[in-house]
């Protein structure tokens, strides 16, 4: 059953018997409710465009509004397809609904590729050839596999063809078993080095028995220092079948890369042990997807993978010492294609293992993949492209070129060294109001649950609310003054309560402290300064930038209204921010599927230029400066102080109390 | 033809401050060009001299600054009226060092009592300063505020921690405030933004910097400084617009070059000289910087630098 909602013109799939309110939150549609969807207050009308919904008429609605179709959201059920148009006023945050381009745990279709990434083209770099060889006589008796690339030659063309010497021991039997009727995989891989062309050549990689060209399949991994998401891709269809996400197990020694680099250097065995275990998550992984995918882990013929220079060094088994150390350099930022085999991850001994390039110590292979997949390489329009994470990575440029900046944000955005700070799970408080007029404060939680804690982007919209009304301070402090009851002073100083103990999953009030406002600060102000920053080296002011791709599984729900009033993004026109999801993943996705892609990965990281933020001074003034809410210069935030002024009001003076 | 000099456009002037109350208040600021670039614009009120008196804790003092007070040193009123009567003191910069919580821990009553009577002897304009101790001072500079309404006193050091307690004092008392940052371009403008929304006025504000002695990363002060009167005087920053108070003189006395005498170390040529030198070399710079208040100690320092201030603004 579908719900269509105007004049945002999405469409989505509910399902029947749901509350309309219920649904329009599923897509991150908040009604104004003061009354908590009891059908009192009234303010959450929506009007009937075509279908119908079951809904009785408020007690405060006339005839006449009920007639024209309006009706109550939080009466309504929905009963059948039916399309809604939701005026400015009914709406919470009077907010814009921004077109989300990859929803969390969706897709982006190929049509929404093709956007980001103009001239793209299904073309994996691994091919299965089906040959029914003829059967040797003593007239035409060729070896096996002489008789085996004739035929390749002959029926589709392939000329020069190499061959990995570990088909070579079973290639009789093969041919045989099946009348010598086979199927190839073929790779395109580069010449060998100091070759002169740089034109890929097919290597022949396995020989199976039978026609097998309908099962072909990739693994694509993103390898984050955080968590490993793995995706199978099916290279007939050109579509993932089925993505999983794991905790990377080398997290339990240490939570970032730097503390891995020195658990690496600090045993004999430490690098050893983090390349098993991070080679044992994607093992994991993997076995999940294949099992969800219904798919052999057999038929998995190549894996491309994605991840940071560090995460990428300790998969490959590379002493990663003197990332962290200055000049910082990496072993390497490309590996030449290594067999997955080898490196302990359970597939043939035929799939070889792509590894994207890196730019330099803190800008690896994730965010070359992003810009691939945000095709930024390939585009005139200046684009800012934005991985919020505990590293944020940062890249500005174009088709010409592209600066990058890895900034430490810490881990506030991921619920890290906040008091009730938590992932973004079940119970995580994504949304937060405060009703101006009575001072109560609503939120909202991920899967309606009791409230848990705040995850990072539940405690952005929380800030930038707290902030418009009046009940934080510009430098992020609690106004304890403010007049509203949700603030107090608490064993950590002041703090505001958020969520009441009664509302809560622990009987205990959720609160957000003076000491988390300050990491949260801490952490948009090294992003905002990051870019600040790369703009500068470029001459550049805000305004220049044409686009903002968020990427990162937290960039899915990030409010970029909120998100804008706090400081962590730039205050431009909102229809140049848009959302790509897991970059990261979705490049290695990409690669798979596209050969071309493979060359313009190293292409991009050739156009990318490092700019180091640790020593840098212009970073760290625009760091100071970005320390403020939404920042110091609030000529960067005209709309936003403007906004804050007006929501004030009146009791823009308080505290004053001589 | 005559040569035509290229002049730096300016789009923002230094506010104008009133510090004090009636015949002797005094005002600071004013100046639309860099300091003392006089070809480019006006220096409407040339830089001011704040003369310290502090209310505990001298007989630390280097021997040098003892002397020319002996008589007073332990006599906050007295002082106050030798340097406005033998100096011709335009301005007091008042120290409360006896509410230092590691230190005397006066309480604020007594404090309060000391302002007053200081007040009482004379009626040129008072700076009275805290010991920066967030709490202590909020403490004792509102319950100074409020003992003192009517003589506009400029009360500092306000810091972020405790602008709202000290802010609403002044605001509520019609007194000036000092707000006070460590030597940052953007927390001096965060400070003055938090202190504006909670209703201090424009015309009720002065800028403390903070610096070092010369030799202490005073070139750090400086350049702060100079971007600081960039932002207010060419790049339109309505924020950064303040008079600058430098409160020097303690920073100067408190070095080892300042303190030590000649038999410690002969090489270093005589005690008082050098303290002096240093004093009004440090003051120097940070006239040069744009400063418009200076905090100072010798009486021979301030003489060389109010002649330096007469000869620049002539």
């Amino acid at each position: 059953m579908k719900l269509k909602i105007l004049p945002d013109n999405i469409t989505i799939e509910v399902a029947a018997g749901m509350n309309l309110l219920d649904a329009l939150s599923q897509v991150q549609i908040a009604l104004d409710n003061s009354c908590g969807g009891e059908g009192i207050c009234g303010q959450c009308r929506v009007q009937i465009r075509e279908g119908g919904i079951e809904a009785e008429q408020g007690p405060r609605q006339s005839n006449e509004e009920y007639e024209q179709g309006w009706r109550q959201a939080c009466l309504a059920t929905l009963s059948a397809d039916v399309a809604i148009f939701i005026p400015e006023d009914s709406r919470l945050e009077r907010e814009v609904i921004y077109q989300r381009i990859a929803p969390s745990g969706q897709y982006l279709t190929d049509a929404q590729i093709a956007r980001l990434n103009p001239g793209w083209q299904f073309d994996p770099p691994l091919k299965k050839y089906f040959v029914e060889l003829p059967i040797p006589t003593l007239k035409d008796n060729i070896s096996d596999l002489d008789r085996l690339l004739r035929e390749l030659r002959k029926h589709h063309g392939l000329r020069k063809v190499s061959v990995d010497f570990p088909i070579l021991p079973n290639l009789p039997e093969l041919l045989r078993q099946d009348h010598f009727r086979v199927t190839a995989t073929v790779a395109e891989v580069k010449g060998e080095e100091g070759s002169q062309s740089p034109r890929r050549r097919p290597k022949l990689i396995r020989v199976e028995p039978g026609d097998t060209r309908s099962r072909h399949y990739s693994f694509a991994v993103d390898i984050g220092t955080t968590t490993i998401s793995g995706q199978i891709l099916d290279l007939n269809k050109k579509k993932p079948l089925a993505t999983q996400t794991q905790y990377n197990a080398q997290v339990r020694h240490g939570a970032d890369v730097i503390s891995r680099i020195v658990y690496a250097g600090s045993r004999p065995d430490g690098l050893a042990t983090l390349q098993r275990l991070v080679v044992e998550t994607i093992n994991h992984v993997l076995a999940e997807a294949v099992k969800k995918s219904k798919i052999q882990l057999d038929n998995i013929s190549h894996l491309s993978a994605a991840g940071n220079t560090t995460m990428t060094h300790l998969l490959l088994g590379l002493n990663p010492r003197w990332l962290r150390m200055q000049p910082y350099t990496p072993a390497m930022n490309q590996a030449p294609p290594v067999r997955a085999k080898d490196l302990g991850i359970k597939v043939g001994p035929w799939a070889h293992l792509y590894t994207f390039p890196s730019v330099a110590s803190y800008v690896g292979g994730d965010i070359v993949a992003g810009v691939l997949a945000a095709g930024i390489y390939k585009r005139s329009p200046l684009t800012l492209y934005i991985d919020i994470g505990t590293n944020g990575e940062i890249v500005l440029g174009n088709r010409d070129w592209m600066l990058t900046a890895s900034c430490s944000a810490g881990p506030a955005f991921e619920g890290g060294g906040i008091k009730h700070g938590m992932h973004a799970g079940p119970g995580a408080i994504e949304r937060f109001t405060l009703d101006r007029r009575t001072g109560e404060a609503r939120v909202a939680t991920i899967g309606h649950h009791p409230a848990l804690g705040l995850c990072g982007s539940g405690m952005i919209n929380t800030a930038a609310e707290l902030l418009r009304a009046g009940v934080i301070d510009p430098n992020g402090k609690v106004n304890l003054h403010c007049g509203s009851p949700l603030v107090r002073e608490g064993e950590d100083g002041p703090e505001v309560v958020i969520a009441p103990a009664g509302q809560t999953a622990s009987g205990q009030d959720i609160t957000l402290t003076d000491l988390d406002l300050d990491n949260l600060l801490r952490a948009k102000a090294a992003m905002y300064a990051g870019y600040h920053t790369l703009l500068q080296h470029v001459g550049l002011n805000f305004e220049a930038v044409q686009e903002v791709l968020i990427a990162g599984a937290f960039g899915n729900y990030l409010d970029i209204e909120n998100a804008i009033t706090i400081g962590l993004l730039p205050d431009l026109d909102r229809n140049r921010f848009k959302f790509i999801g897991n970059g990261s993943l979705l490049g290695a996705r990409l690669v798979s599927l596209s050969n071309a892609l493979l060359d313009d990965a190293e292409h991009a990281a050739r156009l990318m230029t490092n700019v180091e933020l640790s020593d840098n001074p212009i970073f760290m003034d625009q760091y100071m400066a970005a320390l403020f809410l939404p920042h110091t210069d609030q000529k960067l935030f005209p709309g936003i102080a403007r906004r804050i002024q007006e929501n004030r009001g009146e009791s823009a003076a308080p505290g004053v109390h001589p | 033809m005559a040569v035509e000099f290229v002049k730096q456009d300016y789009t923002g002037k230094i506010r104008e401050v009133t510090i004090g109350a009636g015949d002797k208040a005094v005002k600071v600021g004013g100046a639309n060009s860099y300091p003392f670039y006089l070809f480019e614009g006006a220096l409407p009120n040339p830089p001011r001299i704040a003369w310290e008196v502090w209310d505990a804790e001298t007989d630390q003092w280097p021997e040098a600054c003892k002397e020319p007070f002996a008589d007073v040193l332990t006599d906050p009123p007295a002082w106050a009226k030798k340097l406005v009567e033998k100096h011709g003191a335009e301005m007091i910069a008042l120290k409360l060092v006896s509410i230092d919580p590691n230190g005397k821990n006066a309480d604020a009553k007594s404090a309060v009592e000391t302002v007053k009577k200081v007040l009482a002897a004379v009626s040129v304009p008072v700076l009275v300063f805290g010991v920066n101790s967030v709490e202590k001072d909020a403490e004792v500079l509102r319950q100074v505020a409020e003992a003192c309404e009517g003589r506009n006193l400029v009360l500092g050091p306000v810091q972020e921690q405790n602008h709202k307690a000290l802010g609403a004092g002044a605001i509520g008392f019609k007194h000036t405030v000092l707000a006070s940052t460590p030597i940052d371009v953007n927390l001096a403008k965060q400070l003055n933004t938090l202190l504006g929304n909670l209703g201090v006025k424009e015309d009720k504000l002065l800028m403390d910097p903070t610096t070092g002695g010369l030799g202490y990363g005073i070139e750090y002060t400086y350049s702060v400084m100079e971007r600081d009167r960039m932002a207010a005087l060419v790049q339109q920053d309505e924020k950064m617009q303040q008079p600058l108070v430098c409160n020097l003189a303690p920073e100067v006395w408190k070095t080892k070059e300042a303190k030590l005498s000649a038999q410690d170390d002969p090489k270093m040529g005589e005690a008082k000289t050098r303290g002096i030198t240093l004093e009004a070399m440090t003051a120097t710079l940070l006239l040069l910087a744009g400063a418009d208040v200076l905090v100072m100690r010798h009486p021979e320092a301030v003489a060389k630098i109010k002649t330096l201030i007469k000869e620049l603004s002539a």
